[in-house]
Protein backbone atom coordinates (compact mmCIF):
# COMPACT_ATOMS: atom_id res chain seq x y z
CA UNK A 1 0.00 0.00 0.00
CA UNK A 2 0.96 3.49 -0.43
CA UNK A 3 0.39 6.49 0.36
CA UNK A 4 1.56 8.75 -2.35
CA UNK A 5 1.26 8.78 -6.00
CA UNK A 6 -2.03 8.59 -8.29
CA UNK A 7 -2.76 4.88 -7.22
CA UNK A 8 -2.86 6.55 -3.32
CA UNK A 9 -5.47 4.34 -1.51
CA UNK A 10 -7.93 7.31 0.34
CA UNK A 11 -7.44 7.45 4.33
CA UNK A 12 -10.51 8.56 5.86
CA UNK A 13 -9.55 9.48 9.51
CA UNK A 14 -11.69 8.54 12.47
CA UNK A 15 -14.58 11.01 12.93
CA UNK A 16 -14.90 12.18 16.38
CA UNK A 17 -18.53 12.71 16.48
CA UNK A 18 -18.54 13.34 20.22
CA UNK A 19 -15.78 16.26 20.44
CA UNK A 20 -17.90 17.81 17.47
CA UNK A 21 -20.93 18.01 19.77
CA UNK A 22 -18.84 19.22 22.54
CA UNK A 23 -17.37 21.69 20.68
CA UNK A 24 -20.36 23.18 19.03
CA UNK A 25 -22.00 23.25 22.81
CA UNK A 26 -18.87 25.28 23.81
CA UNK A 27 -19.11 28.15 21.12
CA UNK A 28 -23.11 28.66 21.91
CA UNK A 29 -22.10 28.93 25.53
CA UNK A 30 -18.94 31.46 24.34
CA UNK A 31 -21.32 33.44 22.23
CA UNK A 32 -24.20 33.71 25.20
CA UNK A 33 -20.75 34.90 27.33
CA UNK A 34 -19.93 37.58 25.21
CA UNK A 35 -22.84 38.62 23.84
CA UNK A 36 -24.35 39.27 27.51
CA UNK A 37 -21.18 40.68 28.39
CA UNK A 38 -21.44 43.84 25.10
CA UNK A 39 -25.46 43.89 25.75
CA UNK A 40 -27.49 47.10 27.01
CA UNK A 41 -30.42 47.14 28.96
CA UNK A 42 -32.78 49.80 30.33
CA UNK A 43 -32.35 52.09 33.18
CA UNK A 44 -35.86 50.96 34.45
CA UNK A 45 -36.80 55.07 34.09
CA UNK A 46 -39.41 56.04 31.37
CA UNK A 47 -39.34 59.35 29.73
CA UNK A 48 -42.61 60.07 28.34
CA UNK A 49 -43.47 63.13 26.04
CA UNK A 50 -46.59 64.32 24.37
CA UNK A 51 -46.09 65.29 20.52
CA UNK A 52 -49.16 66.53 18.35
CA UNK A 53 -51.72 64.81 21.04
CA UNK A 54 -49.74 61.43 20.74
CA UNK A 55 -47.86 60.37 23.86
CA UNK A 56 -44.44 59.02 22.98
CA UNK A 57 -42.48 56.85 25.69
CA UNK A 58 -38.90 54.99 25.68
CA UNK A 59 -36.64 53.79 28.47
CA UNK A 60 -32.73 54.66 27.51
CA UNK A 61 -30.57 52.36 27.26
CA UNK A 62 -27.18 51.54 29.20
CA UNK A 63 -24.38 48.81 29.30
CA UNK A 64 -25.39 46.05 30.75
CA UNK A 65 -21.77 46.11 32.18
CA UNK A 66 -21.41 49.84 33.03
CA UNK A 67 -18.72 49.91 30.13
CA UNK A 68 -18.72 53.60 29.71
CA UNK A 69 -17.98 54.29 33.61
CA UNK A 70 -15.45 51.42 33.76
CA UNK A 71 -13.84 53.33 30.66
CA UNK A 72 -14.07 56.50 32.37
CA UNK A 73 -12.00 55.11 35.46
CA UNK A 74 -9.78 53.02 34.06
CA UNK A 75 -7.16 55.28 33.69
CA UNK A 76 -8.03 57.79 36.45
CA UNK A 77 -4.77 59.25 38.37
CA UNK A 78 -6.47 57.05 41.61
CA UNK A 79 -6.39 54.21 40.11
CA UNK A 80 -2.87 54.67 38.62
CA UNK A 81 -1.53 55.69 41.82
CA UNK A 82 -3.31 52.36 43.30
CA UNK A 83 -1.51 50.38 40.39
CA UNK A 84 1.99 51.89 41.07
CA UNK A 85 1.26 50.82 44.79
CA UNK A 86 0.15 47.40 44.07
CA UNK A 87 3.08 46.57 41.74
CA UNK A 88 5.58 48.17 44.18
CA UNK A 89 3.67 46.25 47.07
CA UNK A 90 4.00 43.04 45.12
CA UNK A 91 7.59 43.26 44.25
CA UNK A 92 8.86 44.66 47.42
CA UNK A 93 7.18 41.82 49.18
CA UNK A 94 9.05 39.44 47.10
CA UNK A 95 12.01 40.71 46.69
CA UNK A 96 12.43 40.16 50.21
CA UNK A 97 10.23 36.97 50.46
CA UNK A 98 12.56 35.39 47.74
CA UNK A 99 15.78 36.69 49.70
CA UNK A 100 14.94 35.35 53.20
CA UNK A 101 12.92 32.47 51.70
CA UNK A 102 16.37 31.47 49.91
CA UNK A 103 18.67 31.80 53.20
CA UNK A 104 16.00 29.80 55.05
CA UNK A 105 16.23 26.96 52.59
CA UNK A 106 19.68 26.57 52.56
CA UNK A 107 20.03 26.74 56.97
CA UNK A 108 17.32 23.96 56.96
CA UNK A 109 19.97 22.03 55.22
CA UNK A 110 22.88 23.62 57.39
CA UNK A 111 24.33 20.51 59.30
CA UNK A 112 23.90 23.08 62.23
CA UNK A 113 20.24 22.15 64.47
CA UNK A 114 19.89 25.18 65.94
CA UNK A 115 20.36 26.46 62.39
CA UNK A 116 17.43 24.06 60.74
CA UNK A 117 15.58 24.00 63.64
CA UNK A 118 15.12 28.28 63.68
CA UNK A 119 14.34 27.55 59.73
CA UNK A 120 11.80 24.87 60.53
CA UNK A 121 10.45 26.99 62.93
CA UNK A 122 9.91 30.37 61.35
CA UNK A 123 8.37 28.86 58.30
CA UNK A 124 6.03 26.76 60.76
CA UNK A 125 4.81 30.22 62.39
CA UNK A 126 4.35 31.80 59.28
CA UNK A 127 2.28 29.54 57.35
CA UNK A 128 0.56 28.60 60.15
CA UNK A 129 -1.31 32.19 61.19
CA UNK A 130 -3.50 34.24 58.24
CA UNK A 131 -1.55 36.76 56.52
CA UNK A 132 -4.72 39.27 57.04
CA UNK A 133 -3.94 38.81 60.93
CA UNK A 134 -0.05 39.51 59.94
CA UNK A 135 -0.82 42.56 57.87
CA UNK A 136 -2.92 43.88 61.50
CA UNK A 137 -0.20 42.70 63.39
CA UNK A 138 2.38 45.04 61.87
CA UNK A 139 0.57 47.60 61.45
CA UNK A 140 -0.25 47.95 64.85
CA UNK A 141 3.35 46.94 65.70
CA UNK A 142 3.46 50.08 67.76
CA UNK A 143 0.95 49.03 70.33
CA UNK A 144 4.14 46.49 71.51
CA UNK A 145 6.63 48.56 70.65
CA UNK A 146 7.19 52.37 69.82
CA UNK A 147 11.12 52.16 68.89
CA UNK A 148 13.65 49.26 68.50
CA UNK A 149 17.25 49.39 69.69
CA UNK A 150 19.10 46.40 69.04
CA UNK A 151 22.57 45.79 71.37
CA UNK A 152 24.18 42.84 72.85
CA UNK A 153 21.96 42.11 76.01
CA UNK A 154 22.30 42.84 79.44
CA UNK A 155 24.90 45.09 78.07
CA UNK A 156 24.78 48.78 77.88
CA UNK A 157 25.85 48.59 74.06
CA UNK A 158 23.94 50.21 71.09
CA UNK A 159 24.27 49.53 67.31
CA UNK A 160 21.34 50.57 65.97
CA UNK A 161 17.91 53.00 67.31
CA UNK A 162 14.54 52.87 65.16
CA UNK A 163 11.47 54.95 65.63
CA UNK A 164 9.26 52.24 64.97
CA UNK A 165 6.15 54.92 64.67
CA UNK A 166 7.74 57.39 62.47
CA UNK A 167 8.72 54.47 60.00
CA UNK A 168 6.57 52.04 59.87
CA UNK A 169 3.64 53.94 57.53
CA UNK A 170 0.99 51.53 56.58
CA UNK A 171 2.66 50.74 53.28
CA UNK A 172 5.74 49.97 54.51
CA UNK A 173 4.14 47.24 57.17
CA UNK A 174 2.38 45.74 54.78
CA UNK A 175 5.71 45.34 52.47
CA UNK A 176 6.96 43.96 55.48
CA UNK A 177 4.34 41.67 56.24
CA UNK A 178 3.64 40.11 53.28
CA UNK A 179 7.54 39.84 52.91
CA UNK A 180 8.10 38.05 55.80
CA UNK A 181 4.81 36.04 55.33
CA UNK A 182 6.23 34.94 51.41
CA UNK A 183 9.66 33.97 53.29
CA UNK A 184 7.65 31.07 54.72
CA UNK A 185 6.20 30.13 51.51
CA UNK A 186 9.34 31.01 49.35
CA UNK A 187 11.97 28.72 51.70
CA UNK A 188 9.70 25.65 51.04
CA UNK A 189 9.77 25.97 47.42
CA UNK A 190 13.52 26.66 47.79
CA UNK A 191 14.22 23.86 49.58
CA UNK A 192 12.36 21.83 46.88
CA UNK A 193 14.50 23.30 44.61
CA UNK A 194 17.44 22.60 46.07
CA UNK A 195 17.03 18.67 46.85
CA UNK A 196 16.21 18.20 43.12
CA UNK A 197 20.14 18.83 42.20
CA UNK A 198 21.58 15.20 41.99
CA UNK A 199 23.68 14.63 44.99
CA UNK A 200 26.93 13.88 42.16
CA UNK A 201 27.11 18.08 41.00
CA UNK A 202 27.89 18.69 45.17
CA UNK A 203 29.99 15.19 44.95
CA UNK A 204 32.10 16.87 41.47
CA UNK A 205 32.12 20.43 42.53
CA UNK A 206 33.98 18.95 45.97
CA UNK A 207 35.95 17.33 44.14
CA UNK A 208 37.62 20.07 42.10
CA UNK A 209 38.06 21.77 44.91
CA UNK A 210 34.81 23.90 45.26
CA UNK A 211 34.18 24.99 49.30
CA UNK A 212 30.44 24.42 50.10
CA UNK A 213 29.77 28.05 49.33
CA UNK A 214 30.89 28.03 45.75
CA UNK A 215 29.47 25.05 45.08
CA UNK A 216 26.17 26.45 46.47
CA UNK A 217 26.62 29.42 44.51
CA UNK A 218 28.01 27.66 41.10
CA UNK A 219 26.86 24.36 40.59
CA UNK A 220 23.67 24.15 43.25
CA UNK A 221 21.76 27.34 43.04
CA UNK A 222 22.13 27.69 39.07
CA UNK A 223 20.23 24.05 38.79
CA UNK A 224 17.82 24.82 41.49
CA UNK A 225 16.48 27.92 39.64
CA UNK A 226 14.96 25.29 36.71
CA UNK A 227 12.68 24.29 39.82
CA UNK A 228 12.30 27.45 41.93
CA UNK A 229 11.01 29.70 38.85
CA UNK A 230 7.71 27.98 38.10
CA UNK A 231 6.15 27.99 41.50
CA UNK A 232 7.90 31.19 42.12
CA UNK A 233 6.41 32.74 39.09
CA UNK A 234 2.65 30.83 40.88
CA UNK A 235 4.19 32.71 44.25
CA UNK A 236 4.61 36.74 41.96
CA UNK A 237 1.02 36.57 40.46
CA UNK A 238 -0.21 35.35 43.93
CA UNK A 239 1.09 38.27 45.56
CA UNK A 240 -0.12 40.71 42.89
CA UNK A 241 -3.64 39.95 43.91
CA UNK A 242 -2.83 39.01 47.97
CA UNK A 243 -1.05 42.49 47.70
CA UNK A 244 -4.84 43.36 48.00
CA UNK A 245 -5.45 42.88 51.23
CA UNK A 246 -3.55 45.77 52.34
CA UNK A 247 -6.15 47.86 51.90
CA UNK A 248 -7.49 46.61 54.99
CA UNK A 249 -4.38 48.78 56.56
CA UNK A 250 -5.38 51.87 54.88
CA UNK A 251 -2.66 51.38 52.11
CA UNK A 252 -4.47 52.76 49.51
CA UNK A 253 -3.27 50.51 46.40
CA UNK A 254 -5.38 49.28 43.33
CA UNK A 255 -8.09 47.58 45.54
CA UNK A 256 -8.06 50.08 47.88
CA UNK A 257 -8.65 52.94 45.52
CA UNK A 258 -11.09 51.58 43.59
CA UNK A 259 -13.07 50.76 46.70
CA UNK A 260 -12.46 54.45 48.02
CA UNK A 261 -14.09 55.67 44.43
CA UNK A 262 -17.15 53.25 45.05
CA UNK A 263 -17.51 54.16 48.22
CA UNK A 264 -17.96 58.00 47.30
CA UNK A 265 -19.94 57.64 44.35
CA UNK A 266 -21.71 53.57 44.64
CA UNK A 267 -20.69 52.31 41.57
CA UNK A 268 -19.12 49.36 43.28
CA UNK A 269 -19.57 47.19 39.90
CA UNK A 270 -17.83 49.33 37.75
CA UNK A 271 -14.71 49.91 40.14
CA UNK A 272 -14.78 46.68 40.64
CA UNK A 273 -14.52 45.69 36.95
CA UNK A 274 -11.71 47.97 36.46
CA UNK A 275 -9.62 46.66 39.76
CA UNK A 276 -9.98 43.39 37.99
CA UNK A 277 -9.01 44.53 34.30
CA UNK A 278 -6.11 46.09 35.57
CA UNK A 279 -5.24 43.02 37.78
CA UNK A 280 -5.92 40.67 34.29
CA UNK A 281 -3.31 42.95 32.40
CA UNK A 282 -0.51 42.79 35.03
CA UNK A 283 -1.03 38.99 35.54
CA UNK A 284 -0.57 38.55 31.53
CA UNK A 285 2.59 40.19 31.48
CA UNK A 286 4.08 38.27 34.00
CA UNK A 287 3.10 35.29 32.55
CA UNK A 288 4.85 36.43 29.89
CA UNK A 289 8.08 37.27 31.47
CA UNK A 290 7.65 34.16 33.65
CA UNK A 291 7.81 31.86 30.30
CA UNK A 292 10.82 33.23 29.16
CA UNK A 293 12.56 33.33 32.46
CA UNK A 294 11.68 29.21 32.44
CA UNK A 295 13.23 29.10 29.09
CA UNK A 296 16.46 30.71 30.43
CA UNK A 297 16.85 28.63 33.12
CA UNK A 298 15.91 25.26 30.95
CA UNK A 299 19.29 25.74 29.28
CA UNK A 300 21.22 22.58 29.28
CA UNK A 301 17.89 20.49 30.37
CA UNK A 302 16.52 19.84 27.31
CA UNK A 303 18.32 19.08 24.25
CA UNK A 304 15.43 21.22 22.10
CA UNK A 305 14.38 24.05 24.42
CA UNK A 306 10.48 24.92 23.67
CA UNK A 307 9.86 27.33 20.96
CA UNK A 308 8.49 30.72 21.55
CA UNK A 309 5.03 31.23 20.62
CA UNK A 310 6.45 33.87 17.94
CA UNK A 311 8.65 31.35 17.28
CA UNK A 312 5.88 28.70 16.83
CA UNK A 313 3.23 31.26 15.12
CA UNK A 314 6.09 31.81 12.61
CA UNK A 315 6.74 27.73 12.31
CA UNK A 316 3.05 27.92 11.40
CA UNK A 317 2.82 29.58 9.18
CA UNK A 318 5.61 28.62 7.11
CA UNK A 319 3.49 25.13 7.75
CA UNK A 320 0.52 26.65 5.81
CA UNK A 321 2.25 27.83 3.57
CA UNK A 322 4.34 25.37 2.25
CA UNK A 323 1.32 23.11 2.51
CA UNK A 324 -0.25 25.43 -0.33
CA UNK A 325 2.68 25.63 -2.00
CA UNK A 326 2.73 21.77 -2.33
CA UNK A 327 -0.92 21.84 -3.09
CA UNK A 328 -0.09 24.10 -5.77
CA UNK A 329 2.73 22.12 -6.79
CA UNK A 330 0.39 19.05 -6.94
CA UNK A 331 -2.23 20.38 -8.84
CA UNK A 332 -0.01 22.19 -11.80
CA UNK A 333 1.74 18.41 -11.98
CA UNK A 334 -1.87 16.94 -12.33
CA UNK A 335 -2.36 19.77 -14.98
CA UNK A 336 0.62 19.83 -17.05
CA UNK B 1 63.72 6.73 47.82
CA UNK B 2 60.90 9.07 47.16
CA UNK B 3 57.95 9.20 49.02
CA UNK B 4 55.02 7.64 47.53
CA UNK B 5 51.77 9.30 46.39
CA UNK B 6 49.32 7.68 48.12
CA UNK B 7 50.41 5.35 51.10
CA UNK B 8 47.54 3.90 53.46
CA UNK B 9 48.22 2.01 56.33
CA UNK B 10 45.89 0.33 58.32
CA UNK B 11 42.77 2.68 57.25
CA UNK B 12 39.43 1.65 58.77
CA UNK B 13 36.03 3.05 57.57
CA UNK B 14 32.21 2.30 59.40
CA UNK B 15 28.96 3.52 57.95
CA UNK B 16 26.36 3.46 61.32
CA UNK B 17 27.60 0.45 62.44
CA UNK B 18 28.84 -1.14 59.44
CA UNK B 19 32.55 -1.71 58.79
CA UNK B 20 33.19 -0.89 55.10
CA UNK B 21 37.22 -0.90 55.08
CA UNK B 22 38.93 -3.31 58.08
CA UNK B 23 42.17 -2.03 57.96
CA UNK B 24 43.69 -1.79 54.30
CA UNK B 25 47.60 -1.09 53.37
CA UNK B 26 48.24 -0.07 50.20
CA UNK B 27 51.40 2.03 48.31
CA UNK B 28 50.57 3.76 45.20
CA UNK B 29 54.31 4.53 43.39
CA UNK B 30 54.25 8.46 41.75
CA UNK B 31 53.95 7.86 37.87
CA UNK B 32 52.09 4.29 37.86
CA UNK B 33 48.56 3.23 37.54
CA UNK B 34 46.71 1.07 40.56
CA UNK B 35 43.73 -0.59 39.77
CA UNK B 36 41.02 -1.86 42.67
CA UNK B 37 39.36 -4.76 41.74
CA UNK B 38 36.60 -6.84 44.10
CA UNK B 39 33.07 -7.60 44.27
CA UNK B 40 30.43 -4.34 45.03
CA UNK B 41 30.33 -3.82 48.64
CA UNK B 42 34.24 -4.71 49.24
CA UNK B 43 35.11 -1.14 49.64
CA UNK B 44 36.94 -0.13 46.68
CA UNK B 45 35.17 3.33 46.14
CA UNK B 46 35.02 3.89 49.67
CA UNK B 47 38.57 3.58 50.28
CA UNK B 48 38.81 6.00 46.61
CA UNK B 49 36.89 8.86 48.52
CA UNK B 50 38.87 8.48 51.55
CA UNK B 51 42.13 9.45 49.41
CA UNK B 52 40.29 12.74 48.19
CA UNK B 53 38.70 13.06 51.62
CA UNK B 54 34.69 13.22 50.40
CA UNK B 55 34.68 10.46 53.16
CA UNK B 56 36.54 10.71 56.59
CA UNK B 57 37.89 7.60 57.64
CA UNK B 58 38.34 6.46 61.11
CA UNK B 59 41.58 5.00 62.14
CA UNK B 60 44.73 4.57 60.65
CA UNK B 61 47.22 6.54 58.66
CA UNK B 62 46.39 7.92 55.03
CA UNK B 63 48.78 10.24 53.02
CA UNK B 64 49.08 11.69 49.91
CA UNK B 65 52.25 12.77 48.68
CA UNK B 66 53.84 12.35 51.75
CA UNK B 67 50.83 14.54 53.37
CA UNK B 68 47.93 13.33 55.99
CA UNK B 69 44.82 13.64 54.42
CA UNK B 70 41.96 15.94 56.71
CA UNK B 71 44.33 16.49 59.24
CA UNK B 72 48.05 18.10 59.91
CA UNK B 73 50.26 16.44 63.30
CA UNK B 74 52.04 19.04 65.56
CA UNK B 75 53.63 18.29 68.60
CA UNK B 76 52.14 14.30 68.61
CA UNK B 77 48.63 15.49 68.11
CA UNK B 78 45.96 15.16 65.17
CA UNK B 79 44.26 18.63 63.97
CA UNK B 80 41.64 18.46 61.82
CA UNK B 81 42.30 20.96 58.43
CA UNK B 82 40.09 23.65 57.85
CA UNK B 83 37.77 23.34 55.44
CA UNK B 84 39.49 25.68 53.29
CA UNK B 85 42.45 23.57 53.31
CA UNK B 86 41.19 20.43 52.45
CA UNK B 87 39.53 22.08 49.38
CA UNK B 88 42.87 22.91 48.64
CA UNK B 89 44.10 19.51 49.07
CA UNK B 90 41.07 18.57 46.97
CA UNK B 91 41.60 20.32 43.98
CA UNK B 92 45.22 19.02 43.81
CA UNK B 93 43.53 15.27 42.94
CA UNK B 94 41.57 14.71 40.68
CA UNK B 95 38.20 12.48 40.08
CA UNK B 96 36.16 10.80 37.63
CA UNK B 97 32.50 9.53 38.56
CA UNK B 98 30.87 6.02 37.33
CA UNK B 99 27.99 8.97 36.85
CA UNK B 100 29.90 11.37 34.70
CA UNK B 101 28.18 14.02 37.28
CA UNK B 102 29.53 16.90 34.92
CA UNK B 103 27.59 19.97 35.58
CA UNK B 104 24.27 19.78 33.53
CA UNK B 105 23.97 23.80 33.21
CA UNK B 106 27.30 24.39 31.94
CA UNK B 107 28.44 23.40 28.25
CA UNK B 108 31.55 21.51 27.71
CA UNK B 109 34.01 24.25 27.83
CA UNK B 110 32.34 25.89 30.97
CA UNK B 111 32.24 22.46 33.04
CA UNK B 112 36.10 22.65 32.45
CA UNK B 113 37.13 26.36 32.86
CA UNK B 114 34.49 26.66 36.17
CA UNK B 115 37.38 24.74 38.33
CA UNK B 116 40.03 26.90 36.77
CA UNK B 117 38.70 30.16 37.19
CA UNK B 118 36.67 29.97 40.26
CA UNK B 119 39.74 27.49 42.28
CA UNK B 120 42.62 28.29 41.25
CA UNK B 121 41.77 32.05 39.82
CA UNK B 122 43.28 31.54 36.35
CA UNK B 123 42.13 34.05 33.99
CA UNK B 124 39.31 33.25 31.49
CA UNK B 125 41.52 33.41 28.73
CA UNK B 126 43.54 31.13 29.93
CA UNK B 127 40.97 28.77 31.05
CA UNK B 128 39.44 28.67 27.98
CA UNK B 129 42.34 28.32 25.85
CA UNK B 130 43.45 25.53 28.30
CA UNK B 131 39.84 23.45 28.08
CA UNK B 132 40.18 23.84 23.87
CA UNK B 133 43.46 21.95 24.18
CA UNK B 134 42.05 19.57 26.62
CA UNK B 135 39.02 18.82 24.74
CA UNK B 136 41.12 18.02 21.38
CA UNK B 137 43.25 16.06 24.04
CA UNK B 138 40.35 13.28 24.73
CA UNK B 139 39.04 13.74 20.91
CA UNK B 140 35.86 16.16 21.33
CA UNK B 141 36.68 18.77 18.81
CA UNK B 142 33.56 20.67 18.08
CA UNK B 143 31.78 19.68 21.34
CA UNK B 144 32.49 22.92 22.95
CA UNK B 145 28.98 24.34 23.23
CA UNK B 146 27.39 21.24 23.90
CA UNK B 147 25.81 20.72 27.06
CA UNK B 148 25.77 17.35 28.86
CA UNK B 149 22.37 16.63 27.75
CA UNK B 150 23.26 16.74 23.88
CA UNK B 151 26.40 14.17 24.83
CA UNK B 152 26.50 10.51 24.79
CA UNK B 153 27.69 8.76 27.96
CA UNK B 154 31.23 8.34 26.48
CA UNK B 155 31.74 11.80 25.31
CA UNK B 156 30.33 13.17 28.79
CA UNK B 157 32.79 10.89 30.50
CA UNK B 158 35.67 12.00 28.32
CA UNK B 159 34.57 16.16 28.98
CA UNK B 160 34.66 14.54 32.82
CA UNK B 161 38.11 13.52 32.38
CA UNK B 162 38.74 17.09 31.20
CA UNK B 163 37.55 18.91 33.35
CA UNK B 164 39.29 16.94 36.66
CA UNK B 165 42.79 17.28 34.09
CA UNK B 166 42.04 20.88 33.81
CA UNK B 167 42.94 21.28 37.58
CA UNK B 168 47.01 19.82 36.87
CA UNK B 169 46.48 17.26 39.21
CA UNK B 170 49.07 15.17 40.58
CA UNK B 171 46.95 12.71 41.22
CA UNK B 172 43.57 10.78 39.44
CA UNK B 173 40.77 8.76 40.43
CA UNK B 174 38.53 7.02 38.59
CA UNK B 175 35.88 5.17 40.33
CA UNK B 176 34.32 2.77 37.40
CA UNK B 177 34.71 5.21 35.14
CA UNK B 178 32.99 2.77 32.38
CA UNK B 179 30.19 0.93 34.30
CA UNK B 180 27.29 3.46 33.09
CA UNK B 181 28.66 3.17 29.60
CA UNK B 182 27.11 1.02 26.43
CA UNK B 183 29.32 -1.68 25.49
CA UNK B 184 30.00 0.19 22.12
CA UNK B 185 31.51 3.50 24.61
CA UNK B 186 33.82 1.53 27.24
CA UNK B 187 36.42 1.76 24.60
CA UNK B 188 36.74 5.24 23.57
CA UNK B 189 36.90 6.40 27.35
CA UNK B 190 39.74 3.47 28.26
CA UNK B 191 41.70 5.05 24.91
CA UNK B 192 41.56 8.04 26.77
CA UNK B 193 42.81 6.67 30.09
CA UNK B 194 45.62 4.96 28.52
CA UNK B 195 46.86 7.50 26.80
CA UNK B 196 46.81 9.56 30.31
CA UNK B 197 48.86 6.62 32.10
CA UNK B 198 51.36 6.58 29.24
CA UNK B 199 51.90 10.51 29.64
CA UNK B 200 53.22 9.62 33.03
CA UNK B 201 50.03 10.61 35.38
CA UNK B 202 49.71 8.65 38.25
CA UNK B 203 46.26 6.88 38.62
CA UNK B 204 43.97 4.49 41.07
CA UNK B 205 41.32 3.53 39.06
CA UNK B 206 38.08 1.19 40.91
CA UNK B 207 37.36 -0.98 37.51
CA UNK B 208 35.64 -4.18 36.55
CA UNK B 209 37.67 -4.15 33.50
CA UNK B 210 40.14 -6.97 33.72
CA UNK B 211 41.47 -6.59 30.29
CA UNK B 212 42.36 -2.77 30.81
CA UNK B 213 44.07 -3.94 34.20
CA UNK B 214 46.13 -6.75 32.76
CA UNK B 215 47.29 -4.30 29.96
CA UNK B 216 47.82 -0.79 31.88
CA UNK B 217 48.15 -1.73 35.49
CA UNK B 218 50.80 -1.49 37.26
CA UNK B 219 49.52 -2.99 40.26
CA UNK B 220 46.46 -4.38 41.26
CA UNK B 221 45.14 -4.77 44.55
CA UNK B 222 42.05 -7.13 44.88
CA UNK B 223 39.72 -6.28 47.97
CA UNK B 224 37.05 -8.18 49.53
CA UNK B 225 34.82 -7.35 52.09
CA UNK B 226 37.13 -4.14 53.49
CA UNK B 227 40.27 -6.06 53.64
CA UNK B 228 43.12 -6.31 50.45
CA UNK B 229 42.90 -10.23 50.12
CA UNK B 230 45.47 -10.07 47.07
CA UNK B 231 47.83 -7.93 45.23
CA UNK B 232 50.64 -7.56 42.65
CA UNK B 233 51.81 -7.62 39.46
CA UNK B 234 48.78 -7.69 37.38
CA UNK B 235 49.78 -10.26 35.08
CA UNK B 236 50.33 -12.56 38.04
CA UNK B 237 47.66 -11.75 40.09
CA UNK B 238 44.91 -12.03 37.26
CA UNK B 239 46.17 -14.80 35.84
CA UNK B 240 47.41 -17.41 38.63
CA UNK B 241 45.53 -16.18 41.52
CA UNK B 242 46.52 -17.95 44.82
CA UNK B 243 43.30 -16.93 47.02
CA UNK B 244 40.48 -18.75 46.72
CA UNK B 245 38.39 -15.67 46.86
CA UNK B 246 40.38 -14.21 44.05
CA UNK B 247 39.40 -17.10 41.76
CA UNK B 248 35.99 -17.66 42.57
CA UNK B 249 35.69 -13.72 41.66
CA UNK B 250 37.78 -13.85 38.24
CA UNK B 251 36.05 -17.20 37.19
CA UNK B 252 32.71 -14.97 37.41
CA UNK B 253 33.80 -11.71 35.52
CA UNK B 254 35.96 -12.77 33.18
Amino acid sequence: MTSNGDDAVKVVPVRHYGRWVGAFVVVILIAMVVHTIFSKVGTGVNICSTINGIRHCHQPQRWRFYWNIVFHFFTTSEVINGLYLTLALTALAMTFGILLGVILAVMRRSQNRLLSSTAWTYTWFFRGTPVLVQLFFWFEIQALYSSITLGLPFLPVTFVHLNLIAILNPFRAAALALGLNEAAYMSEIARAGLLAVDEGQIEAATSIGMTRGQSLRLVVLPQAMRVIIPPTGNEVISMLKTSSLASAVAVTELFGATSNISAANFQVMPLLIVASLWYLIVTTVLSIGQFYLERHYAKGALRNPPPTPIQRLRDDLKGIASKYRTKRGLQTAVSS
Amino acid sequence: MTTPMVEAIGVRKSYVGIEVLKGVDLTVTRGEVTCLIGPSGSGKSTLLRCINHLEKHDAGELRVDGELVGYEARNGKLYELSDKKICGERAQIGMVFQRFNLFQHLNAIDNITVGQIQVKGVKEADAVAKARELLARVGLEGKEEHYPAQLSGGQQQRVAIARALAMDPKLMLFDEPTSALDPELVGEVLDVMKDLARSGMTMIVVTHEMNFAKEVANTVYFLDQGVIEESGDPKVVLTSPSSARLQSFLSKVL
